[in-house]
């Protein structure tokens, strides 16, 4: 494992994770380390198992054996509400997005603070929106439906309701997929601009070659399960493997 | 290995529902309580369909009472007329017709609305948020379709009892007060009771239905379509049943 | 912030209208079975309660004042049964006041009927037991109509017997030459042959209408929820029996004179000359054919009238389509 040169605290560490559907193993296991401030883009052909895998972490889903430690805390020995505490510094950006379609875009980023233990005030919670979705460059979207979006802004409008807590940890589910390339990239910048911004970690799921190349700091190709190479994106894309070089054509 | 026989299958799906029905009850008191969604559920499920309810039960009674007319009239016993109507449409028309509409109303869009949220993962992402999806989305829409059918059946009976005051008043004429007067006189607390008792239970399906169908949708926007159709055909199936046994309930406790 | 306001709002109408108005007809309920208001309690002792349940309406000279508590056994002769009654009528029903168990119409559903005695009494107190009448119910009712029908078709064969007879007295017609008396005699024929033809149809009328109650077929339709029709009926069984009486009388006038005829003729007490010259005779003669000729014309009245009954109205307009399209 390659370490961050500005720091090296670990805030997500797996070992051993193994997750099987019925007779299909997705993981077998595999093993991760996620320090502070580091960018990991998991790669992986489609049905590989990289959605299971963050399922996994955020708690979604349950692994067969294995552990999830995250800021040193096995997560998967959790109650409910320990879980939500750990949840709380964690943001998830759906592959759908899951902005909730009932809801306008002000209640759809109000909906995380409302939910969890720490109250805020009205005022409080009024400059918190605003302040994302400024981030996202969409201020002026606040009081339209999801519906009336296009799929970039409303990529951009998860990502500001993903970022609302002010995460540590933020995990991209294909955060590009279904994106024109320019829109893509322009998500690909904000996702730098955060880790840059507010200091966090991502484990980013993808299968586009752009998001290694900008926001990666390390890469991990999953294939059958396991953790099958690893290293820089400008080391792995020079390698001789034939498995590892199909996934840079 | 796996059982896929359609019987294995039924029973699957009655087992889960049940689970999830239970899982419901032992959910719905504790905290923390979604009150502000559920007057939100209780709004969209309770008044926004009240118009329909109105009308079909307007036009139920109406419909009733010219249909009954000519037999009544052979029998000579015409002035019967709004004691047997109040009878049928508060023991089991009123009931039974406003918990169907019901459920093809709301049964179908809670079925396809958490069907689409499951499938788009806002069901994920609200638990990821720190919130109990199933208390946010099923406790308090199921909490909404078990007290606002009651309400809706409550103004749909009254609705079509005017229906018929309208009815027998085509042909003949009838004084309101008098039209009242004789539904009054025909029923008793035993009418009533079981009648609004059951309503609940009617309520509380249509919302398990729905929530359950919706909850478990498939991937895919046929999958939301399906749970839409499914919840409602099962919904309207399980009134049925329920009706039966209140019937029976109700002969067996002596309230007939 | 608004929005949702009036959207409560919306809400809470419309929860609050449902709410009420399962109030509004619980409360009419309940005012109708005397649940809340005030009211006081009455007893009264049956030997059979004819099926009485509680519930079941009570009513003084037709009028609704209270439902039907409780039916007791006290023992296995006496039944008692206890009645919620309005306290509206407590200074009106008197502690003489005969109650007694009816059925409201033919077929409905059985009622606490209290009737009010003309004589001066105390007014009727809480848990006092009114003294109470063995009603007639319909079995009984139409157990003597079913009688009275028998009764009928007897008389009309005693006054057929009897025209017969007459008929058959050869002497009687050569011998009476008096217009009078022989113009009497045949109008009196004419009627008793139209009334014994009426007893006729009406007998079979009645037993049709009796075989078809014990059915419970067509009329009961038209019969049911009449309540004045148990009354109806007992006055028109009466009217039958009068009747019966009057023809039974009538005949055996007729039977008489023409014997008192056949006697004097046979007798030879006289010639017929001699016997139409004493005016005694012939005043007597002509004063009783005058009696039949009465009695039959009552009677046809009487059939008619009963023809004409509301009760059986309808029926007999049914027969005698059913006779014409035959």
């Amino acid at each position: 494992m390659i370490e961050n040169d500005q720091n090296n605290t670990i805030v997500l560490k797996i070992r051993n994770l193994n997750k099987a559907f019925g007779d299909n193993k997705v993981l077998s296991d595999f093993n991760l380390e996620l320090y502070k401030n580091q960018n990991i883009v998991v790669l992986g052909k489609s049905g590989s198992g990289k959605s299971v895998l963050i399922k996994c972490i955020i708690g979604l889903l349950k692994p067969d054996s294995g552990s999830i430690e995250i800021f040193n805390k096995n997560s998967l020995d959790l109650n409910t509400d320990e879980l939500d505490k750990i949840r709380a510094k964690i943001g998830f950006l759906f592959q759908s997005n899951a902005l909730y379609d009932s809801m306008t875009v002000r209640d759809n980023l109000e909906f995380p603070l409302r939910r969890h233990w720490i109250s805020y005030s009205q005022d409080e919670i009024q400059k918190m929106v605003v302040q994302a979705l400024t981030d996202v460059q969409l201020a002026h979207t606040i009081d339209m439906m999801p519906v009336e979006l296009s799929g970039g802004m409303r990529k951009r409008i998860a990502l500001a309701r993903t970022l609302i807590l002010k995460p540590e940890i933020i995990l991209y589910d294909e955060p590009t997929t279904g994106l024109d390339p320019i829109t893509g990239k322009e998500i690909i910048n904000l996702m730098v601009e955060i880790k840059n911004k507010y200091n966090t970690s991502s484990l980013i799921i993808s299968h586009d070659i752009k998001c290694v190349k900008y926001a990666s700091d390390n890469v991990i190709i999953l294939l059958e399960g396991k953790c099958y190479a690893s290293g820089k994106y400008e080391d792995l894309i020079l390698s001789k493997d034939e498995k590892v070089k199909q996934f840079f054509e | 290995m796996k059982n896929t026989s359609s019987i294995n299958i039924f029973l699957k799906e009655v087992g889960e529902t049940s689970g999830f029905g239970w899982r419901f009850l032992t959910q719905w008191f504790r905290p923390r309580y979604e009150i502000k969604e559920f007057i939100k559920q209780c709004y969209i499920i309770g008044y926004k369909s009240l118009p329909l309810i109105g009308l079909t039960g307007f036009i139920m009674g109406l419909v009733l009472t010219m249909q009954l007319r000519p037999t009544m009239v052979d029998y000579g016993v015409e002035s019967q007329i709004p004691a047997i109507v109040g009878i049928a449409i508060i023991r089991e028309i009123g009931p039974v017709i406003t918990a169907l509409i019901f459920a093809g109303k709301i049964g179908s869009s809670i079925g396809a609305e958490l069907g689409s949220m499951k499938v788009t993962e806002q069901i994920d992402a609200m638990e990821v948020s720190g919130t109990n999806p199933f208390k946010y989305l099923v406790v308090s829409r199921i909490l909404a379709t078990t007290f606002m059918l009651p309400v809706l059946v409550i103004l749909s009976d009254t609705i079509s009892l005017y229906g018929a005051y309208l009815g027998v008043n085509i042909r003949n004429v009838t004084s309101f007060q008098l039209f009242w007067i004789q539904v009054f006189d025909s029923l008793s607390f035993n009418d009533v009771l079981p009648a609004f008792i059951k309503t609940y239970f009617f309520g509380f399906a249509v919302g398990l239905i729905g929530c359950y169908k919706g909850y478990n949708s498939n991937k895919g926007t046929e999958g939301v379509g399906k749970s839409a159709n499914s919840s409602v055909v099962v919904s309207s199936v399980l009134i049925f049943i329920i009706d039966l046994l209140a019937v029976q309930i109700t002969d067996l406790l002596g309230f007939n | 912030m608004k929005n949702i306001f009036f959207k409560n709002v919306k809400l809470g109408v419309f929860v609050l209208s449902g709410l009420l108005l399962l109030i509004l007809l619980l409360y009419m309920i309940g005012r109708n079975r005397n649940m809340f208001g005030s009211n006081f309690n009455l007893r009264a002792r049956f030997e059979n309660v004819q099926g009485l349940k509680a519930g079941n309406n009570v009513r003084f000279s037709g009028i609704d004042i209270g439902t039907v508590k409780e039916v007791k056994i006290i023992n296995d002769t006496l039944m008692e049964v206890e009645m919620i009654i309005d306290k509206k009528v407590k200074n009106i029903l008197k502690k003489n006041a005969i109650v007694s168990i009816t059925t409201d119409g033919l077929v409905g559903n059985k009622i606490v009927n209290i009737t009010a005695v003309k004589s001066p009494s105390l007014y009727a107190e809480e848990n006092d037991i009114l003294p109470s009448k063995k009603s007639i119910d319909t079995d009984v009712m139409l157990r003597t109509l079913s009688k009275t029908n028998n009764d009928i078709a007897e008389i009309a064969n005693n006054l057929k017997l009897t025209i017969n007879k007459l008929n058959s007295s050869e002497g009687l017609w050569t011998l009476l030459n008096d217009k009078t008396i022989s113009k009497n005699i045949d109008n009196a024929l004419a009627e008793v042959n139209s009334a014994s033809n009426n007893i006729n149809n009406i007998s079979r009328d009645i037993r049709t209408i009796t075989k078809d109650i014990k059915k419970g077929k067509g009329t009961i339709g038209k019969l049911i929820r009449d309540t004045l029709l148990s009354k109806t009926i007992e006055e028109a069984v009466n009217n039958i029996k009068n009747a019966g009486v009057n023809i039974l009388k009538l005949s055996s006038d007729l039977d008489n004179t023409v014997l008192n005829i056949d006697t004097i003729i046979n007798n030879g007490e006289g010639t017929v000359h001699a016997l139409m010259k004493d005016s005694g005779i012939v005043i007597k003669i002509n004063k009783s054919l005058d009696n039949i000729q009465e009695g039959s014309k009552g009677f046809s009245d009487n059939m008619n009238a009963l023809k004409h009954n509301i009760l059986f109205r309808g029926y007999f307009r049914k027969l005698e389509k059913s006779r014409q399209k035959q």
